[in-house]
């Protein structure tokens, strides 16, 4: 059992790492081909019709891979203000019922996703002539990298150790908006 | 009585707007027919979403109908795509004659391969250029000026072939861009020309007619085949007869909004040299009409003549 | 049933901790679920809801601010600030202000602000002989100017969760008087505590000093005429100013402060992942919770609701205002702009509320609630830095609170706060 929750946690960590780094190349892309469509309507004088659609699925993937790493780096705001005033064993216990229902959502996330994907695949999305389907397939791979992350989490807790780092207050502190 | 079925039907335009009042007029008529037994109920203003997401909507049976525009469905029916080319059309009363005949029966079957029975196709009025620059009387005083399209390759395709530039920017970018020439204008109908203050920074408006995309009331078809024979009949006779009405309530629409850009300074020019901005649609129409079916379909529509 | 499956599981979820993203898509799809409805709509609408052009503007000047805090452009306006105030009365309280509004013209996160500002100004007063609590408080309410100044992302949020049809600049506009007024009262408080503590002045380094602090801090300050007056023009949209914020933060630092690193870069790049996918997470999430509060007419119903309690916009004005503050207290600013506006706004808008002066009303209400526990990210920052305890920094907080409340009050009941400038620009 613990071995198998480490494979997770070591395959889990490399998943994160390869999301974040997508991520952040998803957001210098889209930096860049906006600009690139600024520059070409206002100096150019020519507009660039596939910069919108595309720009558009790339921020679909940065945030969706960056939300999975969200969830394996617990760093989602939440209200966590109750648990500050209950004894350690519940708290563990109702984080993992949390757990629990961000593991159900994440499943659902990916199966859905999926069949949004299939159902829309015979569709078009416009001036990029791509299956519709490719809207939601960042939807389904988030889905996917959530529900491994929460696993992870939710098996720690149940096995009695400590889940990933929690949010510590700095943490929270520097990644709010 | 109490509602024993609530359909729910979205549109995207604001409550008092020709298409959402034709809806509910058929629902007027479809609750008075079933004794109160079936209940429409209109969500206006894109609250359950856009277009091509209330579209789905309908086909995955989350909702019960919708109101889009055909430009909407391109991506998913490929014959609207058709239906939608510019100049298709001579006047509204051609596109009324057309959907209401034979042609708008095949478009039906087309719709319900798709989950989506089409019940009534409601007028979107004719989309004319305005600018901020001249007034536009032939394709060669089009040449390279910027127009706001929508993102559809049609349309982007259509501007290319009169020679002006294609800007697709969300609509809310529109005035701001039209005022400080970022764009030399865009291309609407009447009613939305006047709502949206375009006519304020854009006061060249060539009725040239370039654009008449029909308009579709769908049910689910999940949400359908719950409905008896009977109730499916009188949903069928009152979403007709609430074309009417919707094509009656856009005339007037139409006609109002006319007046009143007009008498606030705008300078409609009528004198507009059709047959060029016809013949200049060529490569648009050998791109996008490639099947056999299509062309028969092109030339049917042309042979269509206006309803009285 | 339906209205209470989706708010109470939302609640419940919300009070074990659960992050505020997933109690808005939990809570929608087991409501889907218990009125039959197929659970694919929630993720359509999650997906539909941040696959929006406008909302690009976010990320976007998430990233410059990331840009700029790491690349030094806020060290230096701070640096221009002090030279040019620090010799007023409690001088290092009035340049912690002075700097949190230039700066605010550039940035739109009051947590980056106080980080920046706070990183660089508090400890400086410690050693000056200020109040740590002083030096938190000070951060903490001028670091709320931000939200108010152009840019400002939350403004992007509330339009957008009022339906995409309030205009960016007009709100842009509207609230830079609100958000002087806010630095003004600020001021005058930290001038009278000052007093009261008996806090020293800075010596008057001369003009060339302020000169060469000026030229230092220039590049970055002209970021505020790039991003606002390319926006109040319209020749680039508010997308567009926020994306050459960006590119002009990377030039800036690179080119000509050097203060970029390849390190520095990449470290910004994945904050600013992290931060956006967190908001624009909430903001997909909420896209399936308002779904269905509209299915569920819930705006319908509250509006009712108000009007058998009081028919005086004033009066409608100040519960919403007091509901604002109490759920602000507990709740962080993103999500209750995404949540609460389109129950409100249908509201007000019916008692003849101006919809881009709710706008400015909700941003300054909402932004007080990071400065209470619970829930208090701004408070937080600065109390981190100052290496104080939240409750230290509460104790002598009122007179600050005291001053934000009177903008508060002053930008509800005179709309001409807000609605004047931009209608100088129409
Ligand atoms: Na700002
Ligand atoms: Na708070």
């Amino acid at each position: 059992m613990l071995g198998s929750i480490a494979a997770l946690s070591r395959l889990n960590s490399l998943l994160s790492r390869i999301s974040l780094w997508l991520a952040g190349s998803g957001l210098v892309a889209m930096t860049i081909i906006v600009f690139a469509q600024v520059f070409m309507r206002y100096v150019m004088n020519d507009s660039l019709l596939w910069v919108e659609p595309v720009a558009i699925l790339l921020m679909s993937w940065f945030i969706f891979l960056g939300s999975a790493v969200g969830v394996h780096e617990s760093f989602h705001m939440g209200f966590d203000v109750l648990l500050f005033f209950l004894p350690e064993g519940a708290g563990t216990w109702l984080r993992a019922l949390s757990d629990l229902a961000v593991l159900t959502f994440s499943i659902g996330m990916a199966v859905y996703g999926w069949q949004l994907m299939e159902r829309t695949w015979d569709s078009t999305l416009p001036v990029i002539r791509l299956p519709g389907g490719f809207s939601y397939m960042p939807l389904f791979v988030g889905g996917v990298l959530m529900t491994l992350f929460v696993l992870e989490h939710l098996l720690n807790r149940l096995s009695g150790r400590k889940a990933e780092a929690e949010p510590d207050a700095e943490d929270i502190l520097m990644t709010e908006a | 009585a109490e509602c024993e079925i609530t359909l729910r039907s979205s549109d995207t335009h604001p409550d008092g707007y020709p298409t959402v009042e034709g809806v509910k007029a058929m629902a007027a008529e479809v609750k008075e027919k079933t004794e109160g037994r079936i209940c429409i109920e209109v969500f206006p203003s894109s609250q359950l979403g856009e277009e091509k997401d209330t579209i789905e909507q309908t086909q995955f049976g989350v909702i019960d109908m919708v109101r889009a525009s055909f430009g909407s469905f391109n991506d998913i029916v490929p014959i609207t795509q058709t239906l939608s080319l510019p100049y298709l059309y001579t006047s509204p009363e051609h596109q009324h004659a057309v959907m209401d005949g034979p042609i708008g029966e095949e478009i039906a079957a087309a719709f319900e391969e798709k989950d989506l029975i089409a019940l009534a196709y409601y007028d979107g009025g004719a989309r004319n250029f305005y600018n901020s620059q001249k007034p536009i009387q032939t394709v060669e005083d089009l040449k390279g000026m910027k127009f706001r399209v929508m993102q559809n390759d049609v349309f982007v395709d259509m501007m290319s072939a009169l020679g002006a530039n294609a800007t697709p920017m969300p609509y809310g970018e529109v005035y701001s861009s039209i005022q400080t020439g970022v764009i030399d204008g865009a291309e609407n109908n009447f009613p939305s020309y006047d709502s949206s203050g375009h006519a304020e920074v854009a006061k060249y408006f060539t009725l040239d007619q370039h654009l008449m995309v029909p308009e579709l009331v769908a049910v689910s078809k999940t949400s359908w085949e719950k409905l008896s024979p009977e109730d499916q009949e009188i949903m069928r006779t009152a979403a007709k007869n609430s074309a009417t009405i919707q094509r009656q309530l856009w005339a007037e629409q139409e006609k109002a909004s006319e007046e009143k850009v007009i008498a606030a300074g705008a300078e409609v020019i009528r004198d507009v040299d059709k047959t060029a901005f016809i013949e200049a649609m060529a490569p648009v129409y050998e791109k996008y009409v490639t099947t056999p079916e299509a062309q028969d379909l092109v030339k049917r529509i042309r042979e269509t003549q206006p309803a009285q | 049933m339906e209205y209470l499956i989706l708010f109470g599981v939302f609640t419940v979820l919300m009070l074990i901790g659960t992050p505020i993203a997933f109690c808005l898509g939990i809570s929608s799809l087991a409501t889907v679920g218990y009125m039959g409805l197929p659970p694919l709509v929630v993720f359509q609408r999650l997906s539909a809801g941040i696959s929006v052009f406008t909302l690009m503007a976010i990320p976007f000047f998430i990233f410059a601010g990331d840009l700029m805090v790491r690349g030094g452009i806020a060290a230096r306006i701070v640096a221009f600030a002090g030279s040019l105030i620090g010799h007023v009365r409690g001088g290092l309280g009035q340049v912690n202000i002075a700097a949190s509004t230039l700066f605010g013209g550039i940035s739109g996160s009051a947590v980056a602000e106080a980080a920046a500002v706070g990183g660089i100004m508090i400890p400086q007063m410690k050693e000056r002989g200020y109040g740590a609590d002083y030096a938190v408080n000070v951060t903490s309410m001028s670091a709320l100017i931000a939200l108010l100044l152009p840019p400002s992302h939350n403004m992007i949020i509330y339009s957008i969760s009022g339906g995409g049809r309030i205009s960016i600049a007009d709100l842009f506009t509207a609230g830079i008087i609100p958000g002087l007024l806010l630095a003004a009262a600020l001021s005058v408080t930290a001038y009278i505590v000052a007093r009261k503590r008996g806090y020293p002045t800075e010596a008057f380094p001369g003009f060339a000093r302020v000169g060469y602090y000026l030229l230092q801090s220039l590049p970055g300050m002209l970021l505020i005429a790039i991003i606002f007056g390319g926006v109040r023009s319209g020749v680039f949209t508010a997308t567009e100013s926020s994306c050459i914020a960006v590119i002009y933060a990377v030039l800036v630092t690179v080119l000509v402060y050097r203060s970029m690193s390849w390190r520095d870069f990449v470290h910004a790049t994945q904050q600013a992942v992290r931060t956006t996918a967190m908001v624009l997470l909430i903001i997909g999430m909420a896209g399936a919770f308002g779904w269905l509060m509209a299915y569920l007419h819930v705006a319908q119903i509250s509006l009712n609701w108000m009007q058998s309690v009081s028919d005086n916009p004033l009066v409608i004005l100040l519960m919403i205002n007091i509901v604002l503050l109490v759920l602000g207290t507990f709740m962080d600013m993103s999500p209750l702009i995404i949540i609460t506006t389109p129950i409100f706004l249908p509201v007000v808008a019916a008692f003849g509320v101006d919809p881009v002066h709710f706008g400015v009303i909700m941003i300054l209400n909402l932004g007080i609630g990071l400065n209470t526990p619970p829930l208090g990210p701004v408070q937080f920052v600065a109390a981190a830095v100052a290496r104080i305890s939240i409750w230290e920094a509460m104790r002598s907080v009122w007179p600050f609170y005291i001053a934000g409340l009177t903008v508060l009050m002053l930008v509800t009941y005179v709309p001409a706060l807000s609605l004047w400038l931009p209608s100088v620009f129409k």
